[in-house]
């Protein structure tokens, strides 16, 4: 998996009542976009330290782009 | 106050291709009731007891299935020089019970829900007993009262 500052991740629930999560990058750790990430959730202002699962989907800045 | 003031509970962890069953008897050994899922040395998820219960036996998976089938895919984790108010923000946040805590990127330890109310209730019942002495002596802590002046 790779990704890079400005990425948005996304993450689908998996139970019932689970919502999907979103996420902008702001820092990548690993080396050459590899995990783990720096992520601010959509819901919080905060920080966390993510360390991706199969599950995590990345869109990439660049694919917006006109 | 740091995260790392906490008892930090050793990381176990198990690569993703293991099987439930080796899962299981490493926890069984280990004393422990989650395991950190790995893909060569970069976390990938997490499992625990519930998890073979509710997923694997209860689903009728063979316990040759692989773990990472079990698993909650991905880790919110927190690095060691993290604050407690962001181990609480993540606890209240991310709906996990446990929060790998690392050090350059390394696993080095978990911190559980249970760990942080232990040591709440701890901090809570120092609270308390201050309180207590206050209740109990409410004016032991006043200044004399100074003398009238004429």
């Amino acid at each position: 998996m790779k990704a890079a500052v400005g990425d948005v991740l996304v993450i689908d629930g998996h139970h019932v009542g689970e919502r999907t999560r979103r996420g902008e990058v702001v820092e990548v750790r690993g080396a050459d976009g590899a995990p783990p990430y720096i992520v601010r959730w959509d819901d919080s202002e905060r920080t966390t330290l993510l360390f991706p699962g199969p599950d995590c989907i990345v869109h990439h800045r660049d694919d917006d782009a006109p | 106050m740091k995260i790392t003031e906490l008892a930090l509970r050793p990381p176990v962890v198990v690569a993703c291709d293991a099987t439930i069953a080796d899962a299981a008897a490493l926890m069984a050994d280990a004393g422990v009731g989650a395991l950190i899922v790995v893909d060569g040395d970069r976390p990938v998820g997490i499992v625990t007891d519930r998890d073979i219960v509710t997923r694997g036996v209860a689903q009728g998976r063979s316990p040759d299935g692989r773990i990472d089938g079990l698993m909650s895919m991905g880790l919110i984790a927190l690095d060691h020089d993290a604050e407690m108010e962001d181990l609480v923000h993540v606890f209240d946040h991310h709906a996990v019970r446990r929060v790998p805590v690392v050090d350059h990127d390394r696993v080095v330890g978990v911190i559980a829900l249970d760990d942080l109310l232990v040591a709440l209730s701890k901090d809570l019942g120092d609270i308390t007993k201050v309180l207590a002495a206050q209740i109990m002596f409410p004016h032991a802590a006043d200044e004399p009262p100074a003398p009238a002046r004429r």
